[in-house]
Formats: C-alpha cells, sequence, structure tokens
C-alpha cells in the first residue's frame, strides 16, 4: 500500500483538507469554517442576489478554487471528460437536499469534522448521523437503487460549471455593483483573497488527482475497511485538524460557547444522516460534487446549481439552524427531505424480477 | 330466543353508555389553595380561577379558591383551611419559617421577570430630588405586609439615615383596595408629597396609560427580589407538589381553562407572564430586610 | 468544427460578439455605469444602514438621557413604551438589558440581550457602530460565574438551567463561527 502513489495523494489531499481548514479560519474566515462548503455556498448565493440575509453574502474565492484547480488538473492529467444526462433533476433536488441538511446541522461533512478537532462535542451527533446515513446509502445501493443510468457521454455540457466558475472568478475581480458583500456578520469574516483562492486551487487540483472526500472515506472504511486508502486520507485530515488546531489555540473542547453550533443534537443527527444518504446515492458530498463538476462531469454540475438553489432556499426561507437552535422550518425541511429521499429511493430502485 | 338475547344486549349497553357518560369529577381528591387578596376578594377571584380552574385539569385534582385576607393568612392556614398558598414573597416567608411551607413555584410578572423592586418616588417638579429631601414630607406606603409596597421602602430609608418613624412629617397607608395606585395617584395629584411604590404598579400603570413615565422622579429604588409566590403545606403528597410544580412551570400563554362555559386565557387573566422556579435562598434578601426593619417573621417587641 | 460554412459562421459569431463585449466593458470600465445604473448594492446598503444607525440614536435617544442622569427605572417605563411601539427592533432589548444588568437583575439582562442579539447580530460585530461586544463578554463572563455556580449550587433547577443556557447562546454567539 505505502509503495503505490496514488496512496500517497490520498494522504496528502487528507492532510492539505485538515491543515488548510484550520489554517484558513486563523487566517481570518470564520471560526470553525475554513472550509465549509454549504456555508460557501450560501455566502456565495447571498453574493450573487440569491438570498438576502446581510450578514451571509461573500463570493468565496475558495469555492471558485475547488472548481477550477479541479478543472486544470483533469485537464493536465487528461482526466477531462465531459458527460452528463443521469437523472438530472433528481441530482438537482438531491443538491438542494444536501444543503438543507448541511444548513440544519450548521456545516458540510468537512465541517463536521473541523468543528469536532476543534473540540466542538457538539458535531459527534453529526458524526453519528453522518455515519448512519451513508450506512443506509450503501444498503441503498446494495439493493439496487440508482438515480438513474450510469454516466451517459456528453459532448459539451461538461464545460458549463467550469465556465460559470470562471466566470464567477472575473466577477470577484471585477466587483460589478450587482455583486453584494456583507460588511457584518461571519460573510465579512474572510482570509485574504488571494490566499483563499490559491488554497481553493490546491485542494481542488490534489481532490481530483486523490478523489479524496470526507463522506466517500467514510463509506469506503465502511466497505473496505483498513485496506481503503480514504481511510489514511481520513486520518491525515484528522491528525493535520487536531494538531494545527492545538497549535493556533483554537482547541476548545466542551458542549457549550462553541462557535456556529447548536445543542439540538437530534437534528443535528438527522441533518447529517440526510447529507450521508444522499451524498452515498448520488456519488459524493457537497466537495466532492465541486470537484467531479470541475472535471466534465455535468451531473454534479446540476447538484451544484442545485446547492446554490438550495443555499438561498436555506436563508430566505429561515431554515438554516443558528446557535439558538433548529427552526420550525428547518425540522420540516428535513423531514421533508428524508420523505423525498426515501420515494426516490422507491422510484429509482432497479428490482430483479 | 334470538329477542331475548338482543334484547340482554342491548340492556348491557345501554348500562354501559350510562357509566361512560358519567362524569368523573367529584370523585377525585379536592384540595384547597388560598389566595392572597391584592386589592379585593372580586378582583382575586376574576385573576385566579382560570388558573386554579387549569391547575385542576392538569394535576387531575379538584382544586378549591379560598380568597384569604392578608392579615388572616396565617391564622386560616394554621386551622388547615387551605394545603397550598399563594401570597407574596414576605409572607412566604412568615409561613415559611412559622409553619414550614415549602416553596413551588415563583410568579414571574414585569420586567424584572420573577422579581420586582420597589421604589420611593415623589412628583416631577415637585422640588424632591433626591432621597435626603424627604425630610419633612408626607408619605404614603402601601400595606404593611408588602415586600415592595412597605418593606423595600422602609429599608431603603434606613439605609439612608432616614428613620419613617421620626424624620417625616408623617406617614400614611391609604384604605381599603387598590392601595398601591391610590398612593401613586396621591403623589401625582398632590395628596401626598412621596410614596412608595412598587414597581410592577408603576409599569403596570404606565403600559395602561394611567400615568407617563415623566410623571415622577424615582428617588431610591430597591435591588429586585421574588414577589408572588406558590406554597405548599408541610406534609403535603410530594407527588401532588410535584404535579403542581410541573403544571405552573408549563404554563404558556395560549392555555385555557374554563370558567363559567367560558374559556379564557389563564396567563392574561391573572396578569402574569408564567413562573418559575426559584430556590429559597433567593428570598434571603427579602429575610435580611425584614430583620433590619424589624418585621414579622423576625420582629422583635 | 471547423469544418463547413455553418461552423465558420458560429465561430466568427462569437468572436464578434466576445470582442463587441470586451469592447463595451473596456470603454465604460471606471465609469459612472455603475451609480447611473442604481446597482451599487452595497453603497446603497451602508447608507441604509446608516440611515437606520441614526434613527436608533435619537429614537433611543431620550432613554440614554435618562440613563446618563442615573434614572434608570425611568428610562425603563420609558424604554417599555419604545419596545411596544418597536417589536421587532432589537435595540430596545439591548438597551433593558444593559439597564436591567446595572439594576442587578441578571437573569433577565441576559434574556434581553438575547432577544435583541437574535433579533440582529450586529450588536456582536466589532465593525458595527451598534456592537455592544464587550459589555455581552463581560455579561458572559458574569453569568457564567454567578448563574453558573446558582446552576451547580441547584442542580435540576429548570429556571437556572434556563438562564445558563441563554448565556451559553451568548457565549456561542461571541465565539462568532457561521451563522
Amino acid at each position: 500500500m505505502v509503495r503505490d502513489r496514488h496512496f500517497w495523494i490520498v494522504v496528502a489531499a487528507g492532510l492539505l483538507l485538515g491543515g488548510l481548514g484550520v489554517l484558513l479560519a486563523v487566517w481570518g474566515n470564520p471560526e470553525n469554517s475554513g472550509i465549509c462548503v454549504s456555508c460557501f455556498i450560501e455566502n456565495s448565493a447571498g453574493a450573487l442576489g440569491f438570498q438576502d440575509n446581510s450578514r451571509m453574502q461573500y463570493l468565496r474565492p475558495e469555492l471558485i478554487g475547488f472548481v477550477l484547480g479541479s478543472l486544470a488538473s483533469a485537464v493536465i492529467f487528461r482526466e477531462f471528460r465531459s458527460r452528463g444526462g443521469s437523472a438530472p433533476l433528481p441530482r438537482l433536488i438531491a443538491g438542494m437536499l444536501l444543503m438543507i441538511g448541511c444548513a440544519v446541522f450548521i456545516g458540510c461533512p468537512i465541517k463536521l469534522f473541523l468543528r469536532l478537532t476543534a473540540g466542538d462535542l457538539t458535531a459527534l451527533a453529526g458524526v453519528a448521523g453522518l455515519v448512519a446515513g451513508v450506512w443506509i446509502g450503501v444498503r441503498g445501493l446494495a439493493n439496487g437503487v440508482e438515480p438513474g443510468p450510469a454516466d451517459r457521454g456528453g459532448r459539451g455540457e461538461g464545460l458549463l460549471i467550469p465556465a460559470a466558475f470562471l466566470f464567477l472568478l472575473v466577477l470577484l475581480f471585477a466587483r460589478p455593483g450587482f455583486l453584494v458583500f456583507s460588511a457584518r456578520g461571519s460573510a465579512a469574516q474572510h482570509a485574504p483573497l488571494l490566499i483563499s483562492l490559491a488554497a481553493g486551487l490546491l485542494l481542488g487540483f490534489i481532490a481530483q488527482r486523490s478523489r479524496f472526500c470526507i463522506t466517500g472515506s467514510v463509506r469506503d472504511i465502511m466497505l473496505i475497511g483498513f485496506r481503503s486508502y480514504m481511510l489514511w486520507g481520513f486520518l491525515a485530515f484528522l491528525v493535520a485538524a487536531v494538531g494545527l488546531s492545538v497549535v493556533s489555540g483554537t482547541f476548545n473542547p466542551g458542549f457549550y460557547g462553541q462557535p456556529g453550533a447548536h445543542l439540538e443534537h437530534v437534528w443535528s443527527f438527522l441533518g447529517m444522516a440526510l447529507v450521508g444518504w444522499v451524498s452515498v446515492l448520488i456519488g459524493g458530498c457537497p466537495f466532492r460534487q465541486l470537484i467531479k463538476a470541475g472535471e466534465g462531469d455535468a451531473d454534479a454540475g446540476l447538484v451544484v446549481v442545485g446547492m446554490f438553489i438550495g443555499g438561498a432556499l436555506v436563508q430566505s426561507w429561515g431554515i438554516a439552524a443558528t446557535a439558538a437552535g433548529v427552526s420550525l422550518y428547518g425540522k420540516a425541511a428535513i423531514l421533508v427531505g428524508f420523505a423525498v429521499v426515501a420515494a426516490g429511493c422507491l422510484l429509482f430502485r432497479e428490482r430483479s424480477v | 330466543m334470538r329477542i331475548t338475547q338482543l334484547m340482554r344486549l342491548f340492556i348491557v349497553l345501554a348500562l354501559l353508555l350510562v357509566v361512560a357518560g358519567c362524569k368523573t369529577e367529584g370523585k377525585r381528591p379536592v384540595v384547597k389553595i388560598g389566595y392572597m387578596l391584592c386589592n379585593s376578594e372580586e378582583e382575586t377571584t376574576q385573576r385566579f380561577l382560570p388558573l386554579t380552574r387549569y391547575l385542576s385539569d392538569k394535576v387531575g385534582v379538584d382544586f378549591v379558591m379560598v380568597p384569604v385576607d392578608t392579615h388572616d393568612f396565617e391564622k386560616r392556614f394554621k386551622a388547615g383551611e387551605f394545603a397550598l398558598t399563594h401570597t407574596n414573597s414576605l409572607l412566604y416567608i412568615i409561613l415559611r419559617e412559622n409553619e414550614g411551607v415549602e416553596i413551588i413555584a415563583s410568579e414571574k410578572r414585569g420586567k424584572f421577570g420573577a422579581r420586582t423592586a420597589g421604589a420611593i418616588i415623589a412628583r416631577k417638579g415637585s422640588g424632591i430630588e433626591k432621597l435626603a429631601d424627604i425630610r419633612g414630607k408626607r408619605l404614603a406606603f402601601g400595606p404593611m405586609l408588602a415586600p415592595t409596597g412597605y418593606l423595600a421602602e422602609y429599608d431603603l430609608m434606613l439605609a439612608a439615615g432616614i428613620n419613617p418613624e421620626n424624620d417625616l412629617a408623617f406617614y400614611s397607608i391609604p384604605p381599603g383596595s387598590y392601595k398601591h395606585e391610590k398612593l401613586i395617584y396621591g403623589v401625582l395629584y398632590g395628596k401626598y408629597d412621596v410614596a412608595a411604590a412598587p414597581v410592577l404598579d408603576l409599569e403596570t400603570m404606565a403600559r395602561e396609560g394611567k400615568i407617563a413615565p415623566d410623571d415622577f422622579v424615582v428617588l431610591a429604588q430597591s435591588k429586585p427580589i421574588p414577589y408572588c409566590t406558590f406554597a405548599a403545606a408541610k406534609g403535603t403528597d410530594p407527588a401532588l407538589v410535584k404535579k403542581v410544580k410541573e403544571a405552573l412551570l408549563a404554563l404558556k400563554p395560549a392555555d385555557t381553562a374554563e370558567v363559567d362555559g367560558e374559556r379564557l386565557k389563564v396567563m392574561k387573566a391573572a396578569w402574569i407572564d408564567g413562573y418559575e422556579e426559584l430556590p429559597d435562598s433567593d428570598y434571603d434578601p427579602i429575610r435580611e430586610m425584614a430583620k433590619r426593619v424589624n418585621m414579622p417573621p423576625y420582629q422583635k417587641y | 468544427m471547423f469544418k463547413d460554412t455553418f461552423d465558420k459562421l458560429c465561430w466568427a459569431s462569437l468572436a464578434i460578439v466576445l470582442i463587441a463585449l470586451l469592447v463595451l466593458l473596456g470603454m465604460n470600465a471606471g465609469s459612472e455605469g455603475k451609480a447611473a445604473s442604481g446597482l451599487d448594492k452595497a453603497v446603497e446598503r451602508e447608507m441604509a444602514y446608516h440611515a437606520r444607525v441614526e434613527l436608533i440614536a435619537k429614537l433611543y435617544g431620550p432613554v440614554d438621557g435618562l440613563r446618563k442622569e442615573g434614572k434608570n427605572q425611568e428610562a425603563l417605563l420609558k424604554l417599555d413604551e419604545l419596545v411596544r411601539k418597536y417589536p421587532g427592533e432589537a435595540h430596545g432589548h439591548i438597551l433593558q438589558g444593559e439597564i436591567l444588568r446595572e439594576m442587578g437583575a441578571l437573569d433577565e439582562a441576559v434574556a434581553s440581550y438575547v432577544a435583541g442579539v437574535k433579533l440582529n447580530g450586529d450588536y456582536l460585530d466589532d465593525k458595527s457602530p451598534l456592537s455592544r461586544r464587550g459589555d455581552i463578554q463581560r455579561l458572559v463572563d458574569e453569568g457564567l460565574k454567578r448563574i453558573g455556580a446558582r446552576a451547580a449550587a441547584n442542580p435540576g433547577n429548570r429556571t437556572i438551567a434556563a438562564s445558563l443556557q441563554k448565556v451559553n447562546y451568548l457565549r456561542s454567539r461571541l465565539a462568532g463561527g457561521c451563522e
């Protein structure tokens, strides 16, 4: 295993994701949110005018970096392949559900572990939920649940999402008047633009090479155990994140007074369970969807579009949880999410005759 | 044969219906709650009868409301007329020290939640600007057992070196009901120079538009202290006390109870914002005040 | 993709449109286009925000005046009027919290601050002119010490536990993170 170059790429991806996850918060991103794909998408949707929470609007350079870094890696290593057409609308909806689950937990699976490694013990409920969700998803796949026929070769649709993110990069530097950035609140907290962009590009690049993602690691550990490279990548992530949290003085173990966290453990569990379940069905967590969209996967691209719609809705409709807890709308949205996924499993199941 | 069987079945069903239709009320245990009169018996009944009915509904006991005059309260409690008490905090302390009652819950009302304060007020523009100015003036107190209408203000004056017995022109207590309102109006219209006003009454009167916040000068104000309190006689069934406490703490603005065929909002009727679980030690500042002012239950002759 | 006339026409169209776009943007770069189109949302928002801060200062000025004179109870009564008039405005709750704290009603002060911060998180921001971050930090420190001690001395007391939970909410908001 250790002689395989890919093993070390996966470990490096884990180290970088965990390390930069902590460092970006040290450099200015919100506490425990050095990397949080769902928060970044909510911020970016707000900056583009899709939601009007004046404290959650900033076009996060890291997000653009993830997609363009992945694009660069895929192009350099000749892995860019435009493909798509597998159950587009269900994937769009899945993207929205991912954001609902993340918003109720307050964070994506990467942030889940960044929170935990910074000592936020409320994240434990989310870990349990993610594992449970992944397990249900794996059981679903084993029983023939498949959103659509696998990878149909596409012509040019795989270029659309990288092109859209290239356009966002132009907007980021041109700063047209319709773009709105928060002057106060968590979106006003950000690392310097070029550092954020560079970190995003680096992570996008290595994540494309390694195929590393958090939910994928949980799934692979569940299926393959110690033989999975993802396990070692995941452990590298944890080591880097804990180590840097302790060194940077942001490690603060406990249940109370944690940044961007609430004490409604049942809903944290359910939020992450929804994310885990959906992620397994569509082949990756929010971060992985961005990476796949960067390498030409238009299906993942539609998930990304769905995540932007979801990111706007969770803020506009008051679905997103806060430190005060989960709103009624948030709870209802989670239950609707589970109902949709359960119904989807029934509809998209290949049954042996 | 079949007709006979059908007849028997009909009779059995009819009997079952009759039994099922019987109300269980009346078979439940009856527990009396003594409510200290606030302004009048009629007002106290109007305020707390819905709460009493609510408790009956929640606890499964037929609670009976007994309105009791403040000065008769301890005597009637001793006589066993009621097992639960709803009194002001000073009377609670008297019953606690003398009869061993156990606290159940404290009433929440006004800006200070389960606490309120006593204030010494004068009319704005009267020339009385600070507490020292009240020497030789006419002062109105609330009832003697009022923690924020008498005790707290008396204590404030003693702390400022003013002896109400010697240093005022005179002090009096307005007669009859609505004493607190009377003394606030008394200051506003010049009958008294200064008054010992519960902050709760000032808040309520300002909210109702009876007075304007700018009408008065607050010369001194006590620290917030607990106010109305539910307590249980020593030896009351702990399970019952627990249920009453749960019901009081669970009380929400939307909760209703039936009184004379009408459903009333319990909290609105009682003018309260709910109940809190204060430990008995939170009443210690009142104990200290009572000792300093030489009031029951620590009065020394 | 460059086989027939139609392909060539498409490429030509694409090139012409892109050049036109670059020329259009180049010609208008640095012009007053943003303001003229009324699309500079950030500036408009800042102006609205500052107008709001001014309005708050004007509305709650009498309360601040009374507080400066040491008339906390009168300020509280005045504030009651304003809170009823503008129930969704966080500033009244924050001021009420400040007054209640000065008057020794710590639990109620915490509850007021929580109500204010839930309505408007600007009171926690260093950058906001409305910022009360230092006061809230001191309130949390005092709350953890005093309410925490009461909670430890009275385990199972739901009222004190609820107060401590409110302190922890403020603590969590002070800790930052995504909202």
